[in-house]
């Protein structure tokens, strides 16, 4: 067995782990396409490798396509993690650029161009080889110069490319916005990329000393340097597996979040906007009237500020569902039930609930002042689906609070809701009839008031 | 009476011929000035305009945003929110038809200014002031008036893509040119105020600002 078998062994054999364990990665819940396409590639550099060893070379020119055969798996890995990158493979995956090449276009560009300059490389290495070919194969052979044409048309592109993907993961993995999972996934395929640049050029290294070396030193410094190609590859493929290993599952998924986008917000601001279009406009019958009232009512009743403004919107809502625009504007019964789906569903993920926050007024800076959860409208959709929901027949016994039947109150007041099935309905609660009073006797001071302004 | 009739039938005909000839000689225009057909902005190309901001992966309110934006667009942008006491005309204005906010913006002095009154609820305020800055974002107000295609029905030349319009002159965040069709970019400015809110709300939880770094 030659040297050159004897290093296409040792590097057969670390191909073969490396693709065995991202095989098992592949074949678990840790699998990617990228952790897919490198087990691939590895298993296609073991085979490689392993065919040196078993075939031999029986001439130069087989010696340049072994060595050419022998480059294309981190071509192709080098060219797959440049375009992951720039966001080339964004159809394909549903992924994003890395941030740092997102910042700079320039940068973006240059990783987009790997795939081709590294396969151009790759095609110049071997019209070179194949047509002035040279001992490719002959660790400690003294090689024309042409041989250093051959290698160094693939060593110095794949060694710019593993180089500059490298250190777009360091810059990943300095960035505070990420987790310390990714952190070190990126520092994982920083090292690995960077011992890819390194191999690089330790074999355009050893393809100047074959040619201008001496014959007591090319021995020697190819020797130590062919030792150091197998480290370098055996940590590139401990740095791989680990960085594939790692895995971070977002809080938030992103097709929870893509609920939110498309059905919960505008939804709401529907919703939002709707009852002050109406309100603000004077659409909706009697809402402003109703209002005046409850404000008064809940004074006298010493009401919370919470309860009042979730008394105002429940009125507004029922006003803005019974108007007739309002199945224009989709602002339904049911669009309101989907609503309040939506809104439990989002209480229900508590890291989300917890986040989604908006000021209350533009001129403040707290911007925890509204959620979801703290936001009238929730409550609101609840008491509103409630009330005009048609249940005539049978009085309730669900003790509700003394907000909700003052709205009803109200509701049935300016004729919104029918007063008889409200009655039925909770008539028979002591809140109703502390509601009622309340209501009347603000209805009373208003219209004393205004009268007395007249 | 009836030659008086037909008398003034011709010009009306002519006139209605020409008009005719103008409209479509507009749109042959619009659609030669039409840029190849993109699709609706995703969440992940928004993530991308909000690394050009520097905000991706902070949390951050719309002055945030509206402050990020005028600076990479160099423009200085303004937010008035009107009291409606004081202003209710314009409240009840902007109510009766069906809008909850305004932007002006002149490209010549770098200024823009968003109008909403002050009786919206938080949330829609918010949201209007994210739908307008998602106006001067994409580039919608750089199209010369009857530059687009107005209210038409966008047509989808699939794959979810629309037309666009080649705008030549000022500066915009988004990759590409605005739609011609204004109802798409009024759904496309509403998408942009989503993604804008809950991007500012998640900071570093966002999955898509963790996507960037973890790219394999």
């Amino acid at each position: 067995m030659s040297v050159a078998q004897h290093q296409a062994l040792v590097l057969a054999g670390v191909c073969l782990a490396g693709s065995v364990f991202l095989g098992i990665l592949a074949l678990s819940s840790r699998r990617t396409w990228f952790g897919i396409f490198a087990a691939f590639n590895l298993f296609l550099g073991a085979v490689l490798f392993g065919a040196q060893v078993v075939f031999g070379f029986s001439g130069w020119r087989s010696e340049v396509m072994a060595a050419l055969l022998s480059e294309l798996p981190p071509v192709l890995l080098i060219s797959w993690v440049c375009l992951a990158q720039a966001g080339g493979l964004h159809r394909r995956t549903g992924a994003l650029p890395a941030e740092a090449a997102a910042q700079r276009p320039r940068l973006r560009a240059v990783l987009r161009s790997a795939p081709l300059f590294l396969l151009l490389g790759w095609g110049f290495a071997a019209v070179v080889g194949l047509v002035w070919p040279s001992p490719a194969m002959q660790a400690y052979a003294p090689a024309p110069s042409q041989f250093v044409l051959f290698k160094w048309s693939i060593s110095t592109v794949e060694g710019f490319y593993a180089g500059l993907a490298a250190l777009v993961f360091a810059v990943a993995s300095r960035s505070s916005a990420a987790t310390i999972a990714l952190r070190l996934k990126n520092v994982a395929f920083s090292i690995a990329l960077f011992c890819l640049s390194a191999i690089a050029v330790e074999s355009a290294i050893v393809a100047g000393v074959r040619l201008w070396g001496t014959d007591e030193s090319r021995r020697e410094i190819v020797q130590a340097l062919l030792i150091l190609e197998v480290y370098l590859a055996a940590t590139c493929f401990v740095a791989l597996a680990l960085g594939l290993a790692l895995r971070y599952t977002p809080v938030i998924a992103a097709t929870f979040l893509r609920q939110l986008h498309t059905s919960w917000l505008p939804a709401q601001e529907r919703f939002e906007s709707l009852k002050w279009r109406a309100v603000t406009s004077g659409q909706a019958r009697g809402a402003i009237k109703a209002s005046h009232h409850i404000v008064e009512a809940a004074n006298l009743r010493g009401f919370s500020q919470a309860d009042t403004e979730r008394a105002l919107t429940t009125i507004q809502l029922v006003a803005t569902m019974k108007d007739p625009s309002a199945e224009r504007a989709r602002i339904t019964p049911e669009a309101a039930r989907e609503l309040y789906d939506l809104q439990e569903r989002i209480l229900d993920n508590d890291a989300l609930a917890s986040k989604i926050s908006w000021a209350s007024d533009w001129d403040s800076r707290i911007r925890d002042a509204n959620t979801v959860k703290s936001e009238p409208l929730h409550d609101a959709l609840k008491a509103a689906l409630d009330l005009i929901d048609n249940r005539e027949e049978q009085a309730e016994m669900q003790i509700r609070p003394l907000w909700y039947h003052l709205v009803a109150v109200s509701a049935a007041d300016m004729g919104l809701l029918s007063p008889a099935m409200i009655h039925t309905r909770l008539g028979q609660q002591p809140e109703y009839i502390v509601a009622y009073e309340a209501y009347h006797a603000a209805k009373a001071s208003v219209r004393s008031r205004t009268l007395y302004d007249r | 009476m009836l030659g008086e009739t037909s008398g003034a039938r011709l010009p009306n005909m002519i006139f209605n011929r020409a008009r005719a000839l103008v409209s479509s000689l507009r749109n042959l225009s619009a659609s030669r000035s039409s840029e190849p057909a993109r699709p609706m902005l995703s969440a992940e190309q928004f993530q991308e305009e909000l690394v050009l901001l520097g905000l991706s992966g902070k949390e951050y309110g719309p002055e945030e945003y509206a402050e990020a934006l005028g600076a990479y667009l160099g423009i200085s942008i303004a937010v008035h929110v009107i009291p409606d006491l004081q202003y209710p005309e314009l409240s009840h204005r902007l109510a009766s038809s069906g809008r909850m906010g305004e932007i002006r913006y002149s490209e010549e002095l770098g200024i823009a200014v968003i109008i909403v009154p002050g009786s919206l609820p938080s949330l829609v305020s918010v949201l209007t002031v994210l739908h307008e800055l998602g106006h001067l974002a994409a580039g919608d107000l750089l199209i010369e008036p009857g530059g687009g295609l107005g209210n038409t029905t966008p047509e989808n030349s699939g794959k979810d893509a629309f037309a666009t319009v080649r705008i030549e002159h000022g500066k915009r965040l988004a990759q590409g040119f605005p739609f011609a069709h204004e109802n798409l970019r009024e759904r496309e400015a509403n998408m942009r105020a989503s993604y804008a809110l809950t991007a500012g709300c998640l900071g570093s939880l966002s999955p898509y600002a963790l996507k960037m770094h973890d790219v394999l």
